[in-house]
């Protein structure tokens, strides 16, 4: 059993550093990323701090740099299921699953390539969140890795289940698009949840418990934005969706790899 | 007795309502290097890619060594190590890189990973190309990386499908050599292939696929065996036989085989029957161009057993 364990990880290990390698393979394209990431921060932070009603939202800046620390997560998360498409169209997959290694320690190794691509990602970002906000204490660095590990889990695997649906790049691509349009648009990532209560109202309970807007909860809270927040809820929130989504991956990746 | 390391049985491939491989039964015996010859699109290589647990089969089953591919294909995996036929990778890999990661995929620690891999590079002519990106490499190169994987790895059942297509008449018997030292050295190799000269240098036995049916099995001297009356010969006419009576004449001398201009006999005492075939088909106002005497080549047997030819 034990042995059984330690092998899954090391042969998940094995494939997930793999991913990594290749993350870093796209420098340019990677610094175009993060330039576009900071420029959404700027743009949005200065341009709607003195549009926004300050009783909605006193700082703008303050409030979309969680969101933005979001954002990176499924900016570099999703490039495994970019990477994961790739290898479909081209049958890379058929030396995949050709491996000796166990099915689940290829899905797990592909989600944690993600995982790692997403946290790597997000590191600049963090520093740059610190520098904006309030510094957080121990206990909420521990609650802002808990949720982005969890987030980056369900980017990762989601962007694998999606892009296994089909192997034609441009319904990845719109899927992709869409993906970011529910999750973002409809979260509190840029209106507060006040705002979205009074515009989308039955609907709203449907961007709150988005898997966004829950680690953008607990952003803001870690990194001092707002105190009253329901931890237990959004915590065990994320860890049900990067748990479904994992498990969603591992059906719909392998249904798709082994014919 | 010996061992069976790849046993399938009644083996069935279907994609939608494609029939790819048809009611296969095949066992491959430990240490022998068994060729799977055939056309493309005659299921080859998709009764490799079912053998290396890739695909499923549709009904049947496939046996590695007793674990059977569709309820163990984990152990089955520890036992098997493919060389595509398309040479799989991204085309931002280096070839040094690629191999490295499945030297440690595989279960190389990491030191002896960089070791093995210089060993395997440098045997098959690689080592120089190490750091180009795939996509700089020839087709050729590509396919000597292809099958570095499945050296470095060592499996006891190695599957190579069409290992020397792409790749230099000289580098072509360099790989055989390489190939029949994996077998000395304990690995049973199952190569596909549609190269007839290959399966003859190459192959001990040998499984004649077409059109997703096994048509024939054996050594190639049983398979040469196979074809009656021993002798061939081969007529190559000035135009197209289209005189169905000269054909009706012809089959005196033995079975008839028509291919265009080209009229294939199998026949015993061909010499004797040489003059006799000129004259019926002089008769019929047939211009004979060129006209051989030969023991039957797999090329013939393929075409006696399928009525094709093995490069369509």
């Amino acid at each position: 059993m034990i042995y059984d364990f330690f092998e899954l990880t090391t042969q998940a290990y094995t494939v997930a550093l793999r991913d990594l390698k290749r993350f870093w393979q796209n420098i340019y394209w990677l610094a175009g990323q993060v330039a576009m990431n900071i420029a959404d921060l700027l743009i949005f932070g200065l341009i709607f701090r003195g549009i926004v009603r300050p009783d909605l939202i006193p700082d703008y800046i303050r409030f979309i740099t969680p969101g933005i620390l979001c954002l990176s997560i499924f900016i570099s998360s999703f490039t495994i299921g970019r990477e994961v498409g790739v290898e479909l169209r081209r049958e890379v997959t058929h030396y995949l699953v050709s491996l000796p290694i166990t099915r689940g320690a290829l899905v797990a190794g592909r989600v944690l390539g993600g995982v790692l691509r997403g946290l790597m990602y997000q590191v600049g970002f963090l520093i740059l969140a610190v520098l904006i906000m309030t510094p957080p204490t121990l206990d909420k660095w521990i609650l802002i890795l808990a949720a982005s590990i969890f987030i980056s889990v369900t980017m990762s695997s989601l962007s694998i289940t999606l892009v296994t649906l089909t192997r034609d790049f441009n319904i990845q691509a719109a899927i992709r698009s869409l993906v970011y349009f529910v999750f973002f648009f409809m979260s509190n990532v840029f209106y507060p949840e006040r705002a979205l209560r009074a515009r989308l109202g039955p609907v709203a309970p449907v961007a709150l418990y988005s898997p966004v807007s829950m680690a953008v909860t607990i952003y803001r809270y870690g990194f001092g934005y707002s105190t009253e927040v329901d931890l237990v809820f959004n915590t065990a929130g994320l860890l049900l969706w990067s748990t479904a989504t994992v498990l969603l991956a591992y059906k719909l990746y392998i249904r798709n790899l082994r014919r | 007795m010996r061992r069976k390391a790849v046993e399938i049985i009644n083996f069935t491939k279907k994609f939608g309502d494609f029939t790819a491989v048809e009611d296969l039964n095949l066992d491959i015996y430990e240490n022998e290097i068994f060729g799977l010859l055939g056309p493309n699109g005659s299921g080859k290589t998709t009764t490799l890619l079912t053998i290396a647990t890739v695909y499923k089969p549709t009904s049947g089953d496939i046996y590695v060594y007793g674990h059977s591919v569709t309820r163990e294909d984990y152990e089955v995996r520890k036992l098997v190590g493919i060389a595509f036929q398309e040479p799989k990778a991204m085309w931002i890999d280096k070839a040094i890189d690629l191999l490295t990661w499945h030297a440690r995929i595989v279960g190389y620690p990491r030191e002896e990973a960089k070791r093995v891999v210089r060993e395997v590079m440098e045997l098959l002519g690689l080592w120089e190309h190490r750091n180009k990106y795939f996509y700089q490499l020839s087709g050729g190169t590509r396919k000597k990386v292809e099958l570095a994987k499945v050296l470095i790895q060592k499996p006891r059942i190695a599957i190579l499908d069409e290992p020397t297509a792409q790749v230099d008449v000289l580098s072509k018997h360099a790989l055989w050599d390489v190939i029949k030292k994996l077998r000395s050295e304990g690995t049973t190799v199952i190569i596909a292939t549609n190269d007839m000269f290959e399966a003859e240098r190459v192959c001990e036995r040998i499984a004649i696929i077409y059109r997703g049916k096994l048509r024939a099995l054996g050594t190639i001297s049983e398979l040469k065996d196979s074809v009656p009356k021993g002798d061939i010969i081969e007529i190559q006419v000035q135009e197209e036989l289209r005189d169905r009576e000269a054909l009706r004449e012809l089959e005196v001398f033995g079975r008839v085989s028509v291919n265009s201009d080209m009229i294939t006999i199998y026949s015993d005492k061909a010499e004797e029957k040489v003059v006799d075939v000129i004259d019926a088909l002089r008769k019929r106002g047939l211009q004979v161009k060129r006209i051989m005497v030969k023991e039957p080549s797999l090329d013939d047997v393929f075409t006696y057993l399928t009525g094709a030819k093995l490069r369509e």
